[in-house]
Order: C-alpha cells, then sequence, then structure tokens
C-alpha cells in the first residue's frame, strides 16, 4: 500500500463531488440548449431552391421555370408549385415572378399579339416591360417580383422573393 | 379567388373585376364499377379548376364543387345557380364538368365539358404538361365568354 493512500473521507467527498457535478450538468444542459435553441435553429426561409433550368441555357428571351417547395401550414406539410420568367441580362440572370401586381393572376410573356416584347396578364391585360416594370395606365400599380438567383453545379437555383430592382 | 373568408373580401371590394364565377358540377357515383372513374373525374376536375383559378386568380373565382349523385341529380341546379350568382354580381358563370349530360344545357348556359384523364397514375412533371395542355383548351372558352 503506498503512504498517501485515500482515506474514507477522501474517498467520498470526491465520490459525491463527481456524481453530484454529473447530475448538475445533467440539469443545466438542457436549459442551456433551450437558452441558446433560438441560434441553433436552421432558418427555413431564404432557402434556396433547386430548379431544373440549366444556368448556360438560359437567353435573352424569357422562359418559364417550374419549380416547388415545401409548405408546413400547421401540421399539414404540403408541395408548392410556383414558377418564374427567367432571362439573361448582361452577365447576370434575371428571375420574374409571374404574380400580377394587380389582383394576383399569372403572367405570360409575350401572350398579347399587340405587344410581343412585354408580360401580359389575361385578366385585366395588364402589361409589364421586360424588367417587370408595370407599363402605365394598364390596371397593374407596381412592378412584378423578383427572386434572388444563384447557381449550383450548372444549375439555376431560385431563393426568396425581393422587390423588383429595376427603376422606373 | 378561392371561396375563403379573405378572399370573399377582395371580391366585396373589387366587383368591377372579379366577375366570373366558376363552378365545378361533380357527379358522385358509388356503384361497384363507377366509383373510382368517379372519384378519379372528380381528382381531375378540382385539379384543373384550381389550375385555372390560379392563372385567373385575379378575375375568378372558385366555387366549391356541387356534387350530386345519380338520384339527387337535378336537371334545374345550374340555371338555379346562375341566377343566384348573377344576383350577386357576377357577370359571367362558367359550370366546368366531367358530366357529359350537361352538355345539353349548353345553348343557354356556359358548359365546359372535359372527358376526365386519370391524373393519379402520373407523376407529378406529367401532371403538370397535362394540366397546361387542358388549360390551354380551355382559354378560348373563357377569351369567348369575356368578349
Amino acid at each position: 500500500m503506498s503512504k498517501n493512500r485515500v482515506t474514507r473521507r477522501q474517498f467520498l467527498t470526491y465520490t459525491i463531488t463527481g456524481v453530484g457535478g454529473f447530475m448538475a450538468a445533467g440539469m443545466l444542459m438542457p436549459m442551456v440548449r433551450f437558452a441558446i435553441d433560438p441560434i441553433l435553429q436552421t432558418k427555413e426561409e431564404g432557402d434556396f431552391v433547386q430548379t431544373s433550368q440549366k444556368a448556360a441555357e438560359i437567353t435573352e428571351v424569357p422562359v418559364k421555370v417550374d419549380f416547388s417547395y415545401e409548405q408546413t401550414d400547421g401540421w399539414y406539410k404540403s408541395e408548392v408549385a410556383d414558377a418564374a420568367w427567367v432571362y439573361r441580362e448582361g452577365d447576370q440572370i434575371v428571375a420574374i415572378s409571374p404574380v400580377c401586381k394587380h389582383l394576383g393572376c399569372t403572367v405570360n410573356w409575350a401572350s398579347d399579339p399587340t405587344h410581343p416584347d412585354q408580360f401580359f396578364c389575361a385578366c385585366h391585360a395588364g402589361r409589364y416591360e421586360k424588367s417587370g416594370v408595370n407599363v402605365k395606365g394598364t390596371p397593374p400599380l407596381g412592378p412584378l417580383d423578383m427572386f434572388e438567383v444563384a447557381e449550383n453545379d450548372g444549375f439555376l437555383m431560385l431563393g426568396k422573393k425581393i422587390a423588383n430592382t429595376h427603376s422606373n | 379567388m378561392n371561396f375563403k373568408v379573405t378572399d370573399v373580401e377582395q371580391f366585396q371590394a373589387q366587383k368591377q373585376f372579379i366577375d366570373t364565377a366558376i363552378v365545378p358540377l361533380l357527379q358522385l357515383d358509388f356503384a361497384e364499377q363507377g366509383m373510382k372513374q368517379s372519384s378519379s373525374a372528380g381528382e381531375y376536375l378540382m385539379s384543373l379548376t384550381n389550375f385555372i383559378e390560379q392563372q385567373f386568380k385575379g378575375r375568378i373565382m372558385l366555387l366549391p364543387p356541387f356534387s350530386y349523385t345519380v338520384n339527387t341529380k337535378s336537371e334545374t341546379l345550374p340555371t338555379t345557380i346562375e341566377q343566384e350568382l348573377k344576383d350577386a354580381g357576377f357577370k359571367s358563370i362558367i359550370f366546368v364538368t366531367c358530366d357529359h349530360s350537361w352538355t345539353e344545357f349548353k345553348e343557354f348556359l356556359n358548359i365546359i365539358w372535359l372527358p376526365p384523364i386519370p391524373l393519379e397514375s402520373m407523376d407529378k412533371s406529367v401532371k403538370q404538361r397535362i394540366l397546361e395542355d387542358q388549360l390551354k383548351q380551355v382559354i378560348p372558352n373563357l377569351t369567348n365568354i369575356w368578349v
């Protein structure tokens, strides 16, 4: 036996400190976890959604790109289909939301034969320039929204809706 | 617009723009052979009318489907609904249905009859494409009614 053998008192002190420490940690850890939870939460909004459109194939003529994402409404999860009109402007890609600013119809590119270079809303003959800016004198009161754009592996990705950055 | 509170409020504020009601007419068949077919037709009718609503949201109000069975079917149903909707301020009332028997009312009602397409067996992208094709067939009907 060595000289500094552990006394019964010491042994009990160590054991109780150790076990007590574990118990305190067991209580505190979840509390800390709850307290800092908002920081750890992953942000779902603003995530980019992958589309099947190759970025290199986008030209100056707007094309419709369909995409879908999951939406949670209470406990009910549903797949929401959405679309964007996408074209190239210089070295940038522009994605315009097709939702009319008048009453929420879906606009189409060049669907009005008399205005082939504009977005057209068939409901009330609303028109928008290619940039998404509304044509004065037609029902819409504001420009079409845009999507944030990114690229992944050569494919186009669309982010959240932002206000149109083209000025009148 | 759909038949829900937020959309109805908007309709009441903007009656001059939202002037068209879409009424799906849906036959329910509970017979052994007909039940599956009737549910498939219902699914198709609802997908298509929802898609039409999405495209023409600002001019159309989509009503919940009017469903009837073989025995509860009434010949006066569409004319009565049309009158009530006209009184409510809708200018055009369009009935969309997969039930062929309504086509005989075509002369005095706006009835769009479509042969049902079984969407349930289809892939999502194929489904989307079919609905777009069907919509293209419906659009001329709509524009004819609107001018």
